[in-house]
């Protein structure tokens, strides 16, 4: 009853005396104050990739007030004939929760390498697919976000690797055989006419 | 079949061989058409999905800015015992309507004030209903695990969908929905919600409730009522 006293004081306090309504929206503080913003996930986690040698460099910038997850950071191949290895993950922050329990999580900035190896010849420009997920330090949380991301350095000869797709060993051999074999079958009841 | 038809054959056999070699080593170096096949995420963590590149991101900085519907949208999902809920079930009491998922933190924060708003206003024709966006078997063993008691709803794709309906078209959560008796929504607060901001909406809610208030005024209090609350939501 106190509390709804109180609340009920404070109400009427507010449209007798508070000043003129903000131009804020009236249904989410702060949306459009720098205090309280919540930052689309694309400003909060800018993600980008660049290719180095043999190594995709994928970097989050991520926002003051914002963090990231370090176990639900994932790569996956998205191009043709790219394979990629587990990312390699520097040391995060520990981060504790009552109701979450301890989290290793990235502020500021984290960059993950990515060792690769392509069995195309650089036909296909390098696409890889990236999750990951975060929250605001303010309490809220952005469901896991999947890009298709194209690292951005132009592939070296280096990077274009020398590695062979079994497919083409196999497309080689059987051509060359497919020749052996037509000169076989023509040659087949002809006799050499070899001048003496 | 003589031995000419044998030689045709053969050379036949021979050519196709050689076609398929020479298709297989072109397809290996031709790029395939750069359209980006985008897979839908797991479901009840919805995958705002995107490719990466330049202009392509959202840096809206008025982000979310939820079309609230002046109304409750009418929706039904299923409860903690698998069966179909409407939300109309409550009709005629106020809603608070918290969408949350279990691998939130803030969301779990948010629980025991939830559970507290629950009690505290059951008397008097305010409902707290949870939506958890997620898998279901997760939500059952979290409900379980720390006994919450005011009802909940679950969904994957559906509950997405219900978010969308409140303007939440990419949702990130928690976010709460606040109507009055009649139906009206009166508030959707994005982010952790803390027992000052609670206090304040239902206060205004109950005072709707009685006819204290229309419903421009009472948002206008909401709006500056929360601007007077000091800002205290560190996660």
């Amino acid at each position: 009853m106190k509390r709804q006293t109180a609340a009920l004081a404070t109400t009427l306090l507010l449209l007798l005396g508070a000043p003129a309504a903000s131009a804020k929206p009236w249904w989410m503080r702060g949306v459009d104050s720098n205090e309280t913003d919540f930052l689309p996930p694309d400003v909060a986690f800018r993600v980008a990739a660049r290719v180095e040698g043999d190594l995709i460099r994928i970097r989050w910038v991520i926002a003051d007030g914002y963090y990231l997850y370090r176990q639900k950071i994932e790569v996956r191949p998205e191009s043709p004939d790219l394979q990629v290895q587990a990312p390699q993950l520097p040391k995060g922050l520990m981060k504790t929760d009552p109701y979450l329990g301890t989290q290793e999580i990235y502020t500021q900035q984290v960059e993950v390498t990515v060792p690769y190896t392509r069995f195309d010849y650089g036909a296909h420009p390098i696409q890889i697919k990236v999750t990951y997920q975060g929250c605001a330090e303010a309490g809220l949380c952005y469901p896991p976000i999947t890009k298709v991301v194209f690292p951005a350095a132009a592939i070296t000869p280096a990077a274009a690797s020398t590695a062979s797709h079994p497919w083409e060993w196999m497309a080689i051999f059987a051509g060359v055989l497919a020749f052996l074999l037509a000169g076989l079958v023509l040659r087949k009841g002809r006799k050499l006419d070899i001048p003496a | 079949m003589n031995d000419r038809a044998l030689r045709i054959a053969g050379a036949a056999v021979v050519v196709l061989v050689c076609i398929w070699a020479g298709a297989r080593l072109y397809i290996m170096r031709v790029p395939e058409p750069g359209g980006i096949a985008v897979p839908a995420g797991r479901a009840g963590a919805p995958d705002p999905s995107d490719a990466v590149r330049p202009g392509s991101e959202n840096t809206d900085p008025a982000w979310p800015h939820p079309k609230v519907p002046a109304r409750l949208p009418d929706f039904s999902l299923s409860d903690l015992a698998g069966q179909p809920t409407p939300i109309m079930r409550w009709s005629g009491k106020s809603l608070v309507i918290n969408f949350w998922a279990t691998w939130c933190a803030p969301c779990r924060r948010e629980i025991p004030l939830l559970e507290s708003l629950a009690l505290e206003w059951a008397g008097r024709d305010i409902t707290v209903v949870g939506i958890a966006v997620d898998y279901r078997d997760k939500v059952v063993d979290f409900a379980r695990e720390f006994k919450i008691d005011y009802p909940l709803l679950i969904g994957e794709q559906d509950a997405l969908e219900v978010a969308a309906k409140f303007g939440m078209d990419s949702p990130a959560f928690p976010f709460t929905v606040f109507t009055d008796r009649r139906g009206e929504v009166v508030a959707l607060i994005v982010g952790e919600l803390h027992r000052p901001q609670a206090d304040l909406i239902l206060s205004v809610v109950q005072n709707l409730n009685r006819n204290l208030l229309q419903l421009p005024e009472a948002k206008r209090a909401i709006a500056d009522g929360l601007a007077a609350i000091p800002t205290n939501r560190a996660g």
